[in-house]
């Protein structure tokens, strides 16, 4: 029994979420803190290095890192932020238990620890181990990660562990397994500085990877070309020498196409095909009909525009294609990516100084986490849960029969959908607000209140976790050490800055004292991070992702180290496939046949408009931290409908218009911002607010056959005006909706 | 101790602002401006595009700011760093936020006061780079040598002379321009 | 503003300066009433009112200065300053005897500013007239408990000695000085902790002011203390220290941070400025559309930047003050974008 305790308004009034802003008269202990901590940021798959000051056990400020070298001391607005998210009023420091009526009581952690402990055991004696399920998030180090896989699987004993890196770049891992055996972007971003022609692909470099622009920008200072492929015309794509705003759900046509018209003329590297890949026929023949024409009807975009994307790329010496969730979150996302490997392979222009291709992954540990950790079907070292000599090894490191590690589980959404069905009953949840960041959230809604147990382990009480029956406060990313491994496969030290305050603990002790309190202490016997990470190397060992060689000691010596590094002599790997010996049971990089197929939905007289979702520069994800900070909030205060002018005066719409936005999953009201910079058929709400305002009440539960990543980029809508202005935004109190 | 670095200049380069506003975040954590931001990033025209015009004080060498305050509240010091209207002498008349041809000083209603982009002068008096050209993920702001600047963008050129109609302003913060420029005409119909 | 020497400003110190000493020789009843142990600070006055006058004629004419001055009193005189009786009566209260737009600036700050504003007020009040003899006490004939007040030398009051009030009108100068160490304290810390203030503060500017405040003060309250419990034993130190102290603001307030206190007053015409201002034609920026300035100071502006030798006309007619801030600000950016786009490359 999962539903909300007490009123959502009244839950908000406590916990938040609200908003924290800095002291206008300044922060005491500023000007002299009692340390200098040098550190990561907290948000995205950049993991900016930066400094943050210590006083009194709070953080009170930061300072730029500018020896660190990917940034150079350069941040987003979120990173210049990101230390109000500590010593924030909403700060969970107590455990909570559920009292229906009241809300949360707190409650000591031994009789929250064991009746966390007492549901576990009554659900799993009763349904099944894999009746009970575990949701975590790669905003967690690669040691938090590691030991959320080992403890589900060893401690829990359940198949059904899956993370929210599953809405991130799932499909690009995919891709990059089937591609190369390997999931890594295969270049570091310094590879970009010379590139003379740069395809960033559904990517909003500009909002959602800000500091990942000067690299861009250094190739263009150095004479390089941009081509931005993107239905919105984005502060990057503003600046592109090509802009191609492709019709969302269609972007395999149009990769299909340029690798129709570099066939054609006969832009090819020949020997690297020969030598180093296989299955390129296949290729060729899925895109045997792909001419200009087809291209221009299925991705409404203008041949010509096509043609000088292939004519940019086909020829040139040196590129870098990027490519983030713009393609990635579509029930074929493993085959848009797929089709832009086609495109890097055909070229051979891989695994040479300029020559790059990588997924920008999203999450702070997006890519850490996915290799080590809590990902329904891998296990550490990238290793695959279903294969039996992986299983074997890992069951070693971990000291238990093989027979006892779990299988595959349920990725998020099925999982939720399991939730749903009945077939699973409790939920332990760490670092995912499923409730604002998976789609058709109305069902996700309807799946927490049937769940009979749900323990949450979180430093705010999100969205999601007012569903849970126990609540533990956990720690933030500053209050614990730790590695994350950066979107371009670069392992960095996330330092402690501060204890946990009040009785708040590391997310690390929690896990520990619940495995031994479920009998399993002698497997998680570890004092320190570095014990865990300690563990990991060996676990990763051998693996695709090869942390062995990589201990703290090196990465701080060295300001990062890029994995594979199988040897502690070994300097690390920041480029791939200098030795052209791809990581496939062949050796070989692969070639796929990608035929284009529509989307999960596609409009209709119903829903004649395309709705696509994505984030804006001041929000991180579904907003549990951002949302309480003032300045971020302020800076952009409500979900707007983005939308093109003759698609509004079509409808009757005026700017700042409340619009109904329906799909088949439910409706709600954004107001209108009327734009000539997107598609004329398309309209954009980004994602970040909960509740009413929450774009995931629209998207489509559609998934992609092998990832599961959710379709968050397309669904059919229809919109209606409703005749009212909406207030001004600064009345908007978007961030803390009901 | 104040440890100025005249080697150092300020390199603004609107096209590359993606309008993030880290800068505007980060200048505010400023303590001399207490939590106000001084830089402006603001969109052209969004209807159209999502172009951000981002403007910290250029630093004029006849500031029009300082000859227009009734107060005499703003000066310039021996680094050619326009500060802040004095707190004792500004009256809050924003004669100044409306004749800076650039659009720079703020007038901080509630406290009567103006207030302006110092370029960081707490962090420039002690050698370090201002906020904004740290944190900016873009380089639409830099601030270091003009050789460093050189050998990073060799294709263009700093430019401190800027037309407004019939006037001509010489400032101390450079733009970069098309390689060879010599003036920036800022003119709907120049 | 003292390098060249300025005929008007010459003109109207000296005037004032022998106002002052006029009404000084008129106002003690032809020096009858006026002390002599006050003389070295009655030279203090009349150098610093040469001094101050002397510079604000010179502020004066400042074209910018000079238009806000000329307007305030145009609006004066039309009755305008009538009609906003209440809008400066406001005014007057709460940014002038209240002081909150300093506070608004801060806590410490605020605070700090008030007890030296009032303790300096308070201390103004009693030391001119005293040592311009315009007012003396005097103990009531034929009696030793009652003291009269003299003002000008018409008898006004009288008070009985050794009643609270007589030990606040005695100790005037005593609370004073308390009220601005308070102050002094306050904004010595700020400017000691606060790390923006150490950024830019100077000596010259910030901290001789509070030195020199504070010097008047304990040297001040160091004479009461020598009479009460010291027997005058340092009288003569005490005296000596307390007028340097004193004499030394006197001649520095027509040249450093005090000066402040004869300009604030301009933030009333302001006031009224603002008030006409508000209630005129307002000027719409070509480029947002929205209004931003009203007419009358756009065109004061316009006046007065020509004053100053600046010209900011455009082809088409317009100024480039025509633009609200943002305006300009977008103007610039688009000049750059067309610029780059121009030369082939956005980049470079």
């Amino acid at each position: 029994m999962a539903t909300l305790p007490a009123s959502v308004e009244s839950l908000i009034a406590r916990f938040g979420p609200s908003l924290n802003f800095p002291n206008p008269e300044g922060i005491a202990g500023r000007d002299e803190p009692d340390a200098v901590v040098k550190t990561h940021c907290c948000f995205c798959g950049m993991q900016c290095g930066i400094k943050l000051l210590v006083k009194h056990n709070r953080i009170v400020g930061f300072e730029p890192w500018e020896e660190f070298p990917f940034n150079e001391g350069r941040l987003c607005p979120k990173g210049v932020q990101r230390y109000l998210q500590n010593n924030h009023p909403d700060r969970l420091m107590t455990p909570l238990t559920r009292v229906p009526g009241r809300g949360f009581d707190p409650i000591g952690w031994d009789p929250a620890m064991e009746r966390v402990v007492s549901e576990i055991q009554r659900i799993q004696s009763a349904h099944g181990n894999h009746a009970f399920a575990m949701l975590s998030g790669v905003s967690l180090t690669n040691e938090k990660s590691y030991l959320v896989g080992k403890f589900a699987r060893v401690a829990l004993k359940t198949r059904n562990l899956d993370y929210n890196g599953r809405l991130c770049m799932v499909s690009a891992g995919a891709g990059n397994k089937k591609a190369f055996g390997l999931d890594r972007g295969s270049n570091n971003y310094s590879d970009l500085a010379h590139a003379e022609v740069i395809m960033i692909c559904g990517t909003n470099v500009s909002e959602t990877f800000p500091t990942l622009t000067h690299w861009i920008w250094q190739a263009r200072d150095n004479g390089g070309q941009l081509i931005v492929v993107d239905p919105r015309l984005t502060p990057i794509a503003r600046t592109a020498d090509l802009h191609l705003p492709v019709r969302p759900g269609r972007d395999s046509a149009l990769y299909g196409a340029i690798l129709h018209q570099l066939i054609k003329r006969d832009w090819l590297d020949h020997d690297f095909i020969a030598n180093h890949t296989t299955d390129f026929d296949k290729a060729c023949e899925a895109v045997a009909d792909y001419d200009l024409d087809w291209a221009e009807r299925i991705t409404g975009i203008e041949k010509a525009k096509i043609l000088r994307a292939a004519e940019m790329w086909g020829p040139a010496r040196t590129s870098f294609l990027l490519h983030a969730r713009g393609i990635e979150h579509h029930s074929k996302g493993v085959e848009n990516v797929l089709g832009c490997i086609n495109l890097v392979l055909a070229t051979g222009r891989i695994g040479k100084p300029y020559c790059g291709y990588a997924t920008i992954t999203g999450q702070g540990n997006g890519q850490g986490g996915r290799e080590h950790g809590h990902k329904c079907d891998q296990l550490p070292g990238n290793r695959d849960i279903e294969n039996p000599e992986h299983r074997q090894y890992i069951s070693q490191v971990w000291g238990i029969e093989e027979k006892d590690l779990p299988g595959k589980g349920l990725t998020a959404y099925e999982l939720m959908e399991a939730i749903h069905r009945g077939e699973v009953k409790g939920l332990l949840s760490i670092c995912f607000n499923p409730l604002v960041s998976l789609p058709n959230n109305t069902m996700i809604r309807e799946a927490l209140e049937k769940l009979e147990f749900y323990v949450a382990i979180d430093f705010f009480l999100n969205e999601t976790a007012r569903h849970a029956d126990i609540i533990l406060p956990g720690s933030l990313h500053e209050e614990e050490d730790g590695t994350v491994t950066t979107a371009e496969g670069r392992v960095t030290r996330i330092r402690k800055a501060i204890d946990p305050p009040g009785d708040a603990r590391t997310d690390t002790s929690i896990l520990l004292e619940l495995a031994g309190r479920l009998g399993e202490g002698e497997r998680f016997r570890f004092q320190t991070s570095e014990d865990i990470f300690n563990e990991l190397r060996v676990a990763s060992k051998g693996g695709t992702a090869d942390y062995f060689g990589i201990t703290y000691k090196k990465i701080e010596e060295n300001m990062g180290v890029f994995w594979p590094c199988p040897s502690e002599d070994h300097p690390g790997t920041p480029r791939l496939w200098e030795d052209r010996k791809f990581r496939t049971p062949d050796g070989r990089a692969h070639f796929h046949g990608i035929a284009y197929r529509d989307p999960g939905e596609v409009t209709d007289a119903e829903y004649p408009v395309i709705l696509t979702t994505g984030r804006v520069v001041s929000q991180y994800l579904s907003g549990s931290q951002t949302r309480r900070i003032g300045k971020l909030v302020r800076q952009y205060p409500e979900p707007l409908l983005e939308i093109h002018p003759a698609l509004a005066t079509r409808l009757g719409i005026r700017d700042r218009e409340l619009v109904r936005v329906s799909t088949r999953r439910g409706a709600a009201e954004f107001p209108a911002q009327i734009v000539e910079t997107i598609r004329e058929d398309t309209v954009f709400i980004p994602y970040h607010w909960p509740g009413k305002k929450s774009a995931n009440q629209l998207t489509s539960g559609h998934l992609d056959p092998i990832s599961k990543i959710p379709e968050f980029k397309v669904c059919a809508c229809k919109l209606e005006p409703t005749g009212k202005i909406a207030p001004s935004p600064d009345e908007s109190k978007a961030w803390a909706s009901a | 101790m104040n440890t100025f670095r005249v080697d150092q200049e300020f390199f603004l380069d609107p096209q590359r602002c993606i309008g993030c506003h880290a800068c505007e975040m980060a200048c505010a954590e400023c303590e001399t401006n207490g939590q106000f931001p001084m830089i402006h990033v603001d969109y052209v025209d969004r209807y159209y595009t999502p172009q951000t015009s981002v403007q910290i004080c250029m630093h004029c060498e006849d500031p029009v700011c300082a000859r227009v305050c009734p107060a005499v509240a703003i000066e310039k010091d021996e680094y050619g760093i326009v500060h802040s209207a004095k707190t004792d002498r500004c009256i809050a008349c924003s004669n100044c936020v409306n004749a800076c041809p650039f659009g720079v000083p703020r007038k901080i209603e509630p406290m009567d006061l103006m207030m302006k982009c110092n370029m960081c002068y707490d962090r420039t008096s002690a050698g370090k780079r201002p906020m904004c050209a740290t944190v900016c993920p873009s380089g639409a702001l830099f601030y270091g040598t003009r050789e460093e600047m050189a050998r990073r963008r060799p294709n263009s050129s700093p430019v401190n002379t800027f037309k407004f109609g019939k006037q001509t302003v010489k400032t101390r913060v450079n733009i970069m321009m098309p390689k060879g420029s010599t003036e920036l005409v800022v003119d709907a119909n120049g | 503003m003292f390098a060249t020497l300025n005929l008007l400003a010459l003109l109207s110190a000296s005037l004032a300066t022998l106002a002052l000493v006029v009404s000084i020789y008129v106002g003690s009843r032809n020096l009858g009433n006026f002390d002599p142990a006050l003389i070295a600070y009655l030279f203090g006055c009349i150098f610093a009112c040469f001094g101050v006058v002397y510079r604000y004629t010179v502020w004066l004419q400042r074209p910018p200065t000079w238009r806000y001055f000329s307007r305030g009193w145009q609006l004066f005189f039309t009755g305008k300053a009538i009609s906003y009786g209440w809008e400066l009566t406001k005014h007057f209260v709460g940014n002038f005897l209240g002081q909150n737009f300093i506070r608004k600036r801060g806590k410490s700050v605020g605070y700090g500013h008030f007890l030296m504003a009032w303790g300096c007020l308070l201390a103004f009040a009693v030391t001119f007239p005293l040592v311009f003899g315009w007012i003396h006490f005097g103990l009531k004939p034929g009696g030793i408990n009652t003291y009269e007040i003299y003002v000008f030398g018409f008898k006004t009051d009288e008070f009985p000695l050794h009643t609270w009030i007589a030990e606040l009108i005695f100790n005037a100068l005593n609370w004073s000085a308390i009220l601005v160490i308070a102050g002094v304290m306050l904004m010595m810390r700020r400017r000691l902790t606060h790390a923006g203030q150490i950024a830019i503060q100077t000596f010259e500017n910030d901290w001789l002011p509070l030195l020199l405040l504070l010097a008047i003060s304990v040297t001040g309250i160091g004479i009461s203390v020598d009479n009460r419990f010291m027997e005058g034993r340092a009288h003569q130190f005490m005296a000596i220290t307390h007028a340097i102290t004193v004499i030394l603001f006197l001649i520095w307030m027509p040249f450093g941070k005090f000066f402040h206190i004869i300009q604030r007053p301009a933030q009333l015409g302001i006031a009224i400025y603002r008030r006409a201002a508000d209630e005129g034609p307002q000027a719409v920026c070509p480029h947002t559309g929205e209004a931003f300035l009203s007419g009358m100071q756009l065109s004061d502006l316009k006046h007065v930047t020509a004053e100053l030798g600046f010209d900011f006309t455009r082809r088409d007619g317009k100024s480039h003050l025509d633009y609200s801030p943002c305006g300009k600000r977008a103007l610039l950016a688009r000049a750059h974008l067309k610029a780059r786009q121009k030369s082939g490359h956005l980049f470079g």
